[in-house]
């Protein structure tokens, strides 16, 4: 049978937003230090090391991009990163052979974390907003009050994690690329992507399809405490023993949502990617690179930041209303 | 001749909380059969179709499906036992593809691992069969809303469904791709598919069913062949009356002098715009989904402003660029889309009848008082004779009917010459139906203006007193009241006079 309400009207190809992005700060960064004549920071060194800014925001945002895709959002992940940083560090007590179990019990405390943040969302109803926000703030009380107890450093054999390399490629970029790659094959490649996809996409719709929406939604939260999880174990790797406030200070929980959103994955859920979160991470270290260089107040910088993600986010909405017009 | 019914419901009742939704209701399909199920809103039609489809479970009765009872206790339970609905509300994943839309929730996988090759194959596969000439890697949100409804066809195709429940799906379809998916349904039929038709469209119910059902009020009023139920019979069984005035009774006095006058208006979406409404005249516009006539709405009320030409009221030109403009000026807008656009569901009736006069009013305004007080407003609703326990209420527990009469209240306080009209009824039982044609006969015998944009060919010839028909973002010509359906699709189609070659790609 012909019809005639087939027309699909073609579109012109695009630069997925990835590349356009990861391509617009690489060009900041280089442009930068040729200006400032710091040429040393685009040698092998000074690209690692760019790159090497991104991992502990990378490992974060890859988890948040998860709940955000889900059609929920992750705020308690900062206080759980310093959490796990002063919970490794307590554990460990600088002894190695206390690595693996300093390990196991963080990431077993992610999964609870998770499983709390999810069930309060997925069962229990509660906008992720507040009940995450909960959650971090319980967390962060309970670290200020014990902290006095739970003094410690982790094992020098774990500072390699932050400072050891692979025939000059260090561990952290190792880790960042794999378990990035791991997330995106998940993603795009197997059945709880898709689900993920759905879910954040139309709940009602999944929910009708015969997707249990409840249990992804669930996984999605754990998910994203496990990669906060291993933010927080980087970051005590890096700076040998943990405090209550790497993480507020590091404001991970705004930051993995604004560069999330900035690599194009909308707030609603349903549509984006790693690509793109990671790209948003890669603007954000070489932004902290370039303004390093420049030498630029770090108060002003944080006000450049703001801006940069209005921007991005505004140029998100144009080219969006651009495709649907 | 006795043939296993593919799909038998018998006494079948549900209660809700101070309802009876379902009383004893019985109802079957036989394979290759269309069964129309018709009623008013609140007859009953969607809690039967939501226990077949196992989102409601019923207080009594049983489900029987070629002949084996079935307990339905999830939605995915019935949809394995071959049942699909296509609900009235897409469910479709704007940004994902075709594809992966066709396979949501039923991916094909191995250990976990999509196998996205061969669910774009098998997609392709079922797109052809429903006659869309899709690529499976198109995005939806790319696609038309006609097309996505194949989609969602297709979808249901993929469980290899063999009862297919279609509700009101040429809802938001214009003449030309209703007819497309008619011919779908015929086909699916043609193959066997029970297919249970719910549709207000009644020329389209007479085309396609074979057998007709009647609820009302929860109860079967009967079940007969389309052949020995004329559509007077239909409707009466329905509304449980005659309507034999369904469209008010032309004005007895010509229109008086022009209102609302466009010369040479242009925008992105059409050209050579040039037409007026005079005060007590009702002018309707026709018109396929992408031939602009919902763009002129959208120029009218300021909402995607024309980019050339005057627009003029009363013999003044009018700046009309912002929706505030023209509510200003005194131009109304009721929209299709009623929950998204035309109201706040969770804001009061009254909240909502007086959207437009605290939207007009000064900050310093007093609230309460004047045009703005409970009373002055109360008035005007009632004087729309809208329903409602307490106008206090949540507007969004009301019926479509009483709501769209509240934003008609809305546009008498402001006192507006103009009203625009977006598909006026759609989703709105036959009674109500009738009552909105006849409010909107009143405001322009009170010398006002009306415009009716519809996809709804019997009402537009039934209400307006002159019809304007868009194509291809054009004005392709005027029909006077009385015009036959024939002449106004003509000039849709664009395939009046000489017949029109189709353009080479």
């Amino acid at each position: 049978m012909t019809t005639d309400i087939t027309r699909i009207t073609p579109r012109a190809p695009r630069l997925p937003v990835s590349v356009l992005l990861a391509g617009l700060s690489l060009g900041f960064y280089i442009i930068i230090a040729l200006s400032t004549g710091e040429t040393a920071q685009l040698s092998p060194s000074g690209i690692l090391g760019l790159f090497q800014r991104m991992v502990a925001l990378g490992l974060v945002a890859i988890g948040q991009t998860f709940v955000i895709l889900v059609g929920s959002i992750d705020l308690s992940v900062a206080a759980l990163i310093s959490a796990v940083a002063v919970l490794a560090s307590h554990v460990m007590q600088g002894d190695p052979t206390m690595m693996l179990p300093a390990i196991v019990l963080c990431l077993g405390l992610c999964l609870m974390v998770g499983l709390i943040n999810g069930a309060l969302v997925a069962y229990g109803g509660i906008n992720p907003l507040i009940a995450t926000l909960g959650t971090g703030l319980v967390i962060q009380g309970v670290l200020a009050a014990s902290f006095g107890m739970l003094q410690g450093a982790v094992a020098r054999e774990f500072q390699v994690l932050a400072y050891g390399g692979l025939l000059g490629v260090p561990y952290s970029l190792v880790l960042l690329a794999a378990l990035s790659l791991a997330a995106a094959f998940v993603l795009d490649r197997t059945l709880f992507g898709a689900r993920i996809y759905a879910v954040g996409g139309n709940p009602d719709g999944a929910r009708l399809a015969g997707i249990r929406t409840e249990q992804v939604i669930l996984s999605a939260h754990v998910v994203a405490s496990l990669f906060a999880g291993a933010s927080g174990l980087y970051l005590a790797a890096r700076l040998q023993s943990g405090t209550p406030w790497i993480g507020r200070d590091g404001i991970y929980d705004l930051e993995s949502i604004a560069v999330t959103v900035i690599g194009g994955t909308i707030l609603a859920g349903g549509k984006g990617g790693v690509a793109g979160t990671l790209a948003g991470v890669l603007l954000f270290a070489s932004l902290d690179a370039g303004f390093n260089m420049l030498g630029i107040d770090a108060f002003l910088k944080q006000v450049l930041r703001g801006a940069i993600v209005i921007a991005a986010v505004a140029v998100h909405a144009v080219r969006t209303k651009g495709h649907v017009a | 001749m006795t043939v296993e019914p593919a799909l038998a419901m018998t006494g079948i009742r549900k209660a809700f909380p101070g309802v009876r939704a379902l009383d004893a209701v019985d109802f079957e399909c036989l394979p290759g059969e269309v069964h129309a199920i018709c009623g008013e809103n609140g007859a009953g039609k969607s809690t039967l179709m939501k226990i077949l489809g196992g989102s409601y479970r019923p207080d009594a009765g049983e489900i029987r499906l070629a002949g084996r009872a079935v307990h339905f206790t999830h939605p995915r339970q019935a949809a394995e036992a071959g049942i699909a609905i296509i609900h009235q509300e897409l469910s479709l994943l704007p940004h994902r593809t075709v594809a992966e839309n066709i396979f949501m929730g039923r991916e094909i996988a191995k250990r976990g691992m999509l196998d996205k090759a061969a669910m774009r194959d098998r997609a392709a596969g079922l797109l052809a069969r429903v006659g869309a000439d899709v690529d499976p890697q198109t995005l939806v949100s790319s696609l038309s809303i006609a097309v996505q409804q194949l989609v969602e066809i297709a979808k249901a195709l993929l469980l290899d469904a063999r009862i297919l429940v279609m509700d009101e799906p040429t809802a938001a379809l214009d003449e030309r791709d209703s007819r497309t998916l008619l011919n779908l349904v015929r086909i699916l039929r043609g193959e066997g598919v029970s297919i249970v038709y719910i549709s207000h469209r009644m020329p389209e119910v007479t085309a396609i069913a074979d057998r007709i059902t009647v609820l009302k009020d929860g109860r079967r009023i009967w079940t007969r062949r389309t052949g020995e139920a004329p559509v007077g019979e239909i409707v009466r069984a329905m509304v449980g009356r005659d309507l034999k005035d369904f469209y008010p009774a032309p004005p007895s006095s010509a229109p008086g002098p022009v209102l609302l006058a466009v010369e040479e208006g242009a925008n992105a979406y059409m050209r050579d715009i040039a037409f007026e409404v005079r005060t007590g005249e009702i002018v309707g516009v026709a018109g396929l989904e992408d031939s602009g006539k919902a763009a002129l709405a959208q120029a009218l009320v300021g909402d995607a402003p024309l980019t050339s030409g005057t627009v003029f009221l009363r013999g003044q030109p009018l700046a009309l660029r912002t929706p505030r403009q023209a509510t200003a000026a005194g131009i109304g807008y009721l929209p299709g889309d009623r929950k998204g656009e035309g109201l706040a569901l969770r804001q009061s009736v009254r909240d909502n009848a007086l959207l437009a006069l605290r939207a007009i009013a000064g900050l310093f305004t007093r609230p309460e008082h004047g045009r703005l007080a409970p009373d002055a407003i109360d008035e005007k609703l009632r004087a729309m004779d809208v329903r409602a326990a307490d106008f206090g209420q949540e507007i969004g527990t009301l019926s479509g009917g009483n709501q769209q009469k509240a934003i008609i209240a809305r546009w008498l306080a402001q006192e507006s010459d103009v009203l625009v009209f977006v598909e006026p009824t759609r989703g709105i039982d036959i009674a109500a139906k009738a009552a909105i044609y006849e409010t909107m006969r009143r405001f322009a015998d009170l010398g006002r203006g009306i415009v009716v944009v519809s996809s709804d060919m019997p009402e537009l010839i039934g209400i307006a007193d002159r019809i304007v028909v868009m194509h291809r973002g054009r004005m392709a010509g005027t029909v006077p009241r009385g015009a036959q359906e024939e002449d106004v699709m003509h000039l849709a189609l664009g395939t009046s006079g000489a017949p029109e070659k189709e353009e080479s790609p």
